[in-house]
C-alpha cells in the first residue's frame, strides 16, 4: 500500500534523481500549480531549468461540502517542469508510475490527446492526459505559448492528479478514504476543511450574499490596483502574487454565483492582460521591445 | 533490379482521430514528392499508421531519377532586348529565375514569333541520393489539424520543422539499406537530453508487451515484410483493419460469456475510433451497480461512449445490461486489475449523473426558461431566451401555415419554447452530447404530451442528409409534425440570425455548423411526407423570410437571398449524396426548384427514372437550342398565333397547347415523371420546326411571334427543369 504521503516523497525522490530541484508550494491560493512562478515564468525565455513540488489547487465551484467522493474544493498537484523537454521524456515519465509501484504490463496506461489551455494565463500547449486504466491521472503538456509569448525552447509540464493517482495504488472509491499516512485517512485530515471552505464559496455565510460580492469585487480591486502597481516598479514576482490573489477572487466570485455572462468574460481578460504583462516583463521581452523601437527611432 | 523503399516516421501518440487522414495523406504526399523527384514508382505508394508511427511504403522503386531535359519559354525575342541591343530587366529576370546564364539561352521558332527558351538539362541521380530530398519534402508537406514546436528543424533552408507530436525515430531503408538523413534540434534546446534524430534501420515494438527481454528496445529490420513480421512478433498490429477486426471479435466473444451483445453496427465509428488509440487491443469486462439501470439508457450510453469510449453491453432485448467491455492496449493476464480501476472511473460518472438526474427533476423546463437568459446564443444575437420566443413563434407558424396543421401548432410551439430550457440543467453542462436529448427526457417525466417530449428529444435531427437517416418515422410517432416544425424552426432561427450577424462557412471553418444545420433543413423538408406525411412542397424562400429576425446592428445591404442561395448549396449536395447523376442534379436544382428541397428531389427522381428515355435526351439537346434562341425575343411580347402560318410552326403550337394543360396538371399533382413524358413527347414537333422553320424571319412580326413560341416552349420547360443541363456539355 502505498500511503498519499508515501506517493509524494517517491515521486520527489524520483524527479530529485532526474535532476529536478525541488520547490515548495507557493503560499498563495491558486487555481492549478501551473499559476506557480516555477512554471509560469520559468517556462519563458532560453535558461533550461527542472523542478517538482507540490502545489495544493482551490478550484471553488468544485466544493462539493466533503459530501461527493470525487470531487474537492481543494486538491493536490504534483508538478514537474522539465525545460527543454528531453527526447526521453515519456519514458521518464512512464518510470516515474513504476518508482511509484505501478506494474506497466499488467495495467493499460495510453496517452489519449488532451491539448491543455488556460485562458487567464494566455497559455496553451499540446499533450496528452495519461489514462491508468481509463482513468486521468496525469495532464501532459508541452508548453507551446505562457503569458502570451511563443516559447522556445519548449518546456514539458507533466501534473499528477494526487487523490486520482492515489486512489488507484490504493484502490478507494472515495478520496475520503484514501490514507494520508498509515492509520490516518484523508477524511481525518481534510474533511472539515472541505466543509467549511464549501460553506464560504457558495455564500451559505452570516452575510447576504450581495455584500458579500461586494467584498470579492472590492478585493479584486485592490489586488488588481497592487498588481498593477507592482509592474509598473518592475517587480514581476510581487506582482503575480497578486495576480494570483485577483484569480482567486474571481473564481470565488464566480462560484457563488456573483458574475453574469458578459462581466464573466471581462473579468477573464483583465486577469490575462495582467498575467501577459507580468510574463513579459519577467522575461525582460518588453525590454527588449523598447530598445528595439529607440533603435529604430535613431 | 527495382528496389524496396521504406519509411516510418517514429512518433509519441498521434490522436486517434488524425490517423485515417495521416494515412491517406502519407501515401498521396510520398507520391506525389516520388513524381516531383521524377522516380514514378510502378506500384501503388502503401501506408500504415498506429498511433505511434506512420509508415510509407513503395514495392519498387526506380533505381535512379529520370534525366531532365526540359524546354521552358521565355519573352519574345522581340521583347528581350532594348534599342541598343541589351538584354531587358524581364530577359534577364528570366533567365535568372531558370538559373540559366543569359547567353546559354536558346531560341525558338514558334507561329507567335521567336522566342528565348531556358533548356535545362539534369543527369538523374541515383535513388540513394536523391531520397533525402524525397524525405524532407514529406516532413514538410505533412499537415495535421494542430500542429506544434517540438525544437526540431530542417537543414533545407526552412529552419525549424513542426510537426503533430514529436518524431522519436526514423526508420529509413531503400534496398534494405539506411538512407542517412537527420532532424537537428534548435540551437538552445540541443544537449545531452535533446538530440538529433537520425535515421535507422530500427523500428520499436508495443512500449510494455515483449515475448522475452525488456519492452520498448530497438528492433533491427530490412524489408517491410520482415518489419511487419517484426512489429507483429513485438506487440504491434500494423494494419488498421486488422485491429478493428479483431476488436470486433474480442466484443463480441466477451459480450457473448456475459450473455448478451453489442450493437457494433450502431458503435462502427467507435470501433474505428478505439481501433487507432491501440497498436496491441484486447477487451477487458467491467460491471456497475445494478441500480445505476434506472438512469435514462441515453445518460448510460453516453458515459459509456463519450466519455470513457467503452462499449455498452445489451440483453436480448436491446435493454442495457449492468455491463460494459473497455478496449485495451494489451492483452492482460489477469484482467480484474484493470477492470476493477476503469469500473471505479464508470461509478464516479454515474454517480454524478444519477446526482444530476435527480437534481435536475426538481425543476420544471419551463422554470427554467429565465435562467437562459444568462447563456449567450451569439453576441450581436442577444440570449437563448430571445432565441427560444424567436423559435417558438417560428414553430407555431410552420405548423399553421406551410404544414397547414392547426391542431399541432400549441404542441408545437410549446416544444420550441421549452427546446432550450436543458442548456440550464447540470446533465447537460457536463454531458454537453446530451443537449435537447435530457430536454425531452425531463419533458417526457413531467408527464408532456409525446408530441411535445419526442420534438424536443429530437430537435437537433436531422445530422445526414440520406433519405434514412433518423430519425424515422416510427421513432417519431405522433410527434412527427411538431418535431419537424420544432427542428426546423430551430435551424432556420441559427442560420438565418448567424448569417445575418455575419458568420459564413468557409472552407474547412464552420464554428457555428451553419452547413449542418442547414442541411437539417434540406433533409427534412425533401422528405417531409415521408416523415410527417404533410405533402407540400415548401420552399426555403417562404420559410428563411419568415425566420429572418429583427437585429440591431444588421449589416447594410443584408439580403435573405444569401441564405437562400446556401440552401440552394446543400440541396445539391443532398442529392449528390443520395447518389443522383450530377446532370440530373443540375437539371432538377434549377429555376422553380432551386429552393425547393422537396420539389428538386422529386424532379431529379422523375429525370433519373426517364433516363434511358431517348425523348428525353434529344429533346434535351433540342431545348439548349430553344434557351439559346429564345434569348432573341427582345421585351414581352405575347404570342401573336396569327402570324403562325407554316405548317411545322402551326403542329409545334398544337402541340403546345395540347399538352400544357397537361404538364400544368400532373405538376400540380407532383407527377413530375408524367409531366417530362408530356414534354418529352414535343420532341418530334420541335424537331420538325427546327429543320423547316428559319426562326430570324426578315419580316419583324414573324420573327417575334416565331421568338414568342419559342420563349412560351421554354418557360414551360423550365417552370419543371432546365433538362438541357442533363446532357452532357459535349453533346
Amino acid at each position: 500500500m502505498v500511503t498519499l504521503q508515501q506517493l509524494i516523497f517517491k515521486l520527489s525522490e524520483f524527479w530529485a534523481s532526474r535532476g529536478c530541484l525541488l520547490q515548495q508550494p507557493l503560499d498563495i491560493e491558486m487555481g492549478a500549480g501551473t499559476m506557480h512562478p516555477e512554471t509560469f515564468l520559468r517556462v519563458l525565455g532560453p535558461d533550461p531549468w527542472s523542478v517538482a513540488y507540490v502545489q495544493p489547487s482551490r478550484r471553488p465551484a468544485d466544493g462539493r461540502f466533503g459530501e461527493n467522493p470525487n470531487r474537492l474544493f481543494k486538491h493536490q498537484q504534483f508538478q514537474v517542469i522539465l525545460k527543454p523537454a528531453p527526447d526521453e521524456v515519456q519514458q521518464l515519465y512512464l518510470q516515474s508510475l513504476e518508482a511509484c509501484g505501478i506494474d506497466l504490463r499488467a495495467h493499460d496506461v495510453r496517452f489519449e490527446e488532451d491539448n491543455w489551455e488556460s485562458p487567464t494565463l494566455g497559455a496553451w500547449g499540446i499533450g496528452w492526459q495519461v489514462l491508468f486504466d481509463g482513468q486521468e491521472i496525469t495532464q501532459f503538456t508541452y508548453f507551446q505559448q505562457a503569458g502570451g509569448i511563443d516559447l522556445s525552447p519548449i518546456s514539458v509540464e507533466l501534473t499528477y492528479g494526487l487523490e486520482r493517482f492515489a486512489m488507484a495504488l490504493q484502490d478507494v472509491d472515495n478520496v475520503f478514504d484514501l490514507e494520508w499516512t498509515a492509520g490516518v485517512k484523508y477524511r481525518d485530515v481534510r474533511h472539515r476543511d472541505e466543509v467549511e471552505q464549501s460553506k464560504y464559496a457558495f455564500g451559505q455565510i452570516d452575510m447576504p450574499a450581495a455584500e458579500l460580492h461586494r467584498i470579492h469585487r472590492e478585493l479584486f480591486e485592490q489586488y488588481y490596483l497592487l498588481s498593477q502597481t507592482l509592474l509598473r516598479s518592475d517587480l514581476a514576482l510581487p506582482a503575480l502574487d497578486y495576480c494570483l490573489k485577483c484569480s482567486h477572487m474571481f473564481n470565488l466570485l464566480d462560484a457563488s454565483g456573483g458574475i453574469g455572462v458578459t462581466e464573466r468574460t471581462a473579468y477573464i481578460l483583465r486577469v490575462r492582460q495582467l498575467a501577459v504583462a507580468i510574463a513579459k516583463k519577467w522575461a525582460g521581452v518588453e525590454d527588449t521591445e523598447k530598445k528595439e523601437k529607440a533603435e529604430q527611432t535613431k | 533490379m527495382d528496389r524496396e523503399l521504406l519509411i516510418e516516421i517514429g512518433v509519441e501518440e498521434l490522436p486517434a482521430a488524425w490517423l485515417p487522414g495521416l494515412t491517406k495523406q502519407l501515401a498521396e504526399k510520398l507520391e506525389a514528392r516520388l513524381r516531383e523527384l521524377r522516380m514514378v514508382p510502378d506500384v501503388p505508394v502503401e501506408s500504415y499508421s498506429t498511433p505511434r508511427r506512420l509508415t510509407g511504403v513503395v514495392g519498387r522503386m526506380p533505381e535512379r531519377q529520370e534525366d531532365l531535359d526540359e524546354a521552358i519559354t521565355g519573352p519574345p525575342v522581340s521583347a528581350a532586348f532594348n534599342a541598343a541591343g541589351e538584354p531587358t530587366p524581364a530577359a534577364l529576370g528570366f533567365a535568372k529565375k531558370q538559373g540559366v546564364a543569359f547567353d546559354a539561352l536558346e531560341r525558338i521558332e514558334t507561329p507567335k514569333g521567336t522566342y528565348l527558351v531556358a533548356r535545362r538539362r539534369q543527369r538523374g541521380k541515383s535513388a540513394v541520393d536523391a531520397l533525402p530530398d524525397l524525405l524532407t519534402g514529406l516532413l514538410r508537406d505533412m499537415a495535421f489539424p494542430k500542429q506544434m514546436h517540438w525544437d526540431a528543424m530542417l537543414e533545407d533552408g526552412r529552419g525549424e520543422l513542426v510537426f503533430g507530436r514529436p518524431i522519436r525515430w526514423l526508420l529509413f531503408l531503400y534496398g534494405g539499406r539506411v538512407v542517412p538523413y537527420t532532424i537537428g534540434r534548435m540551437s538552445n534546446a540541443a544537449g545531452p537530453l535533446v538530440q538529433e534524430v537520425t535515421t535507422g534501420a530500427f523500428t520499436y515494438g508495443h512500449r510494455f508487451l515483449a515475448t522475452s527481454g525488456r519492452a520498448g528496445r530497438s528492433i533491427k529490420v530490412r524489408t517491410f515484410d520482415d518489419y511487419r513480421a517484426r512489429l507483429g512478433e513485438h506487440f504491434v498490429i500494423l494494419e488498421h483493419s486488422e485491429r478493428r477486426d479483431r476488436i470486433a471479435r474480442e466484443l463480441e466473444l466477451k459480450a457473448r460469456k456475459l450473455g448478451g451483445r453489442v450493437a457494433l453496427r450502431e458503435h462502427a465509428g467507435l470501433v474505428d475510433e478505439v481501433a487507432d488509440l491501440v497498436e496491441y487491443p484486447g477487451v477487458v469486462a467491467g460491471f456497475f451497480e445494478r441500480s445505476f439501470l434506472e438512469l435514462p439508457h441515453e445518460v448510460l450510453t453516453t458515459t459509456l461512449v463519450h466519455h470513457q469510449h467503452y462499449f455498452p453491453v445489451l440483453a436480448e432485448h436491446g435493454e442495457l445490461k449492468e455491463a460494459f467491455l473497455a478496449v485495451v492496449n494489451t492483452s492482460p493476464a489477469e484482467e480484474r486489475p484493470i477492470a476493477k480501476n476503469a469500473e471505479r472511473v464508470v461509478t464516479a460518472r454515474l454517480r454524478d449523473a444519477r446526482f444530476f438526474w435527480e437534481a435536475d427533476r426538481r425543476t420544471k423546463l419551463e422554470s427554467r426558461l429565465d435562467r437562459l437568459h444568462t447563456i449567450v446564443f451569439h453576441k450581436k444575437l442577444g440570449s437563448y431566451r430571445d432565441k427560444a420566443e424567436r423559435i417558438e413563434k417560428l414553430a407555431r407558424w410552420i405548423t399553421e401555415q406551410a404544414f397547414g396543421n392547426p391542431a399541432e401548432a400549441d404542441n408545437a410551439a410549446k416544444a420550441a419554447r421549452l427546446a432550450k430550457a436543458d442548456l440550464t440543467t447540470d446533465m447537460v453542462f457536463e454531458f454537453t452530447e446530451l443537449q435537447g436529448t435530457m430536454g425531452g427526457i425531463y419533458a417526457r417525466e413531467e408527464g408532456l404530451p409525446e408530441q411535445v417530449w419526442k420534438a424536443i428529444y429530437y430537435q437537433y435531427l436531422p445530422i445526414g442528409v440520406e433519405a434514412d437517416a433518423p430519425p424515422t418515422k416510427a421513432q417519431l410517432g405522433p410527434a412527427a409534425v411538431t418535431w419537424a416544425a420544432v427542428s426546423l424552426a430551430d435551424k432556420l432561427d441559427s442560420v438565418t440570425s448567424l448569417m445575418k450577424a455575419g458568420e459564413r462557412a468557409t472552407g474547412s471553418r464552420d464554428p457555428f455548423g451553419l452547413r449542418r444545420q442547414m442541411q437539417g433543413i434540406v433533409k427534412t423538408l425533401m422528405d417531409l411526407p415521408e416523415l410527417t406525411g404533410v405533402d407540400h412542397e415548401i420552399a426555403l424562400t417562404a420559410l428563411v423570410d419568415r425566420a429572418d429576425p429583427k437585429m440591431v446592428g444588421a449589416p447594410d445591404g443584408w439580403d435573405s437571398a444569401a441564405v437562400v442561395a446556401f440552401g440552394h448549396d446543400r440541396i445539391r449536395y443532398a442529392l449528390e449524396q443520395r447518389g443522383f447523376p450530377l446532370g440530373v442534379i443540375r437539371s432538377a436544382v434549377s429555376g422553380h426548384s432551386a429552393d425547393n428541397p422537396l420539389r428538386a428531389r422529386r424532379i431529379a427522381e422523375a429525370l433519373k427514372a426517364l433516363e434511358g428515355s431517348e425523348d428525353l435526351r434529344a429533346l434535351a439537346v433540342l431545348f439548349k437550342r430553344v434557351k439559346n434562341i429564345a434569348r432573341e425575343l427582345k421585351g414581352d411580347a405575347t404570342l401573336d398565333r396569327a402570324a403562325l402560318a407554316e405548317p411545322a410552326e402551326r403542329a409545334l403550337l398544337d402541340e403546345l397547347d395540347a399538352r400544357r394543360p397537361r404538364v400544368t396538371a400532373a405538376a400540380g399533382a407532383s407527377d413530375y415523371r408524367r409531366a417530362f413524358a408530356e414534354i418529352a413527347g414535343l420532341r418530334a414537333a420541335i424537331d420538325r420546326f427546327f429543320t423547316e422553320v428559319f426562326v430570324m424571319a426578315e419580316d419583324a412580326r414573324l420573327r417575334t411571334a416565331r421568338l414568342a413560341l419559342m420563349a412560351d416552349l421554354r418557360d414551360l420547360v423550365l417552370n419543371l427543369a432546365d433538362i438541357s443541363e442533363i446532357v452532357p456539355q459535349t453533346e
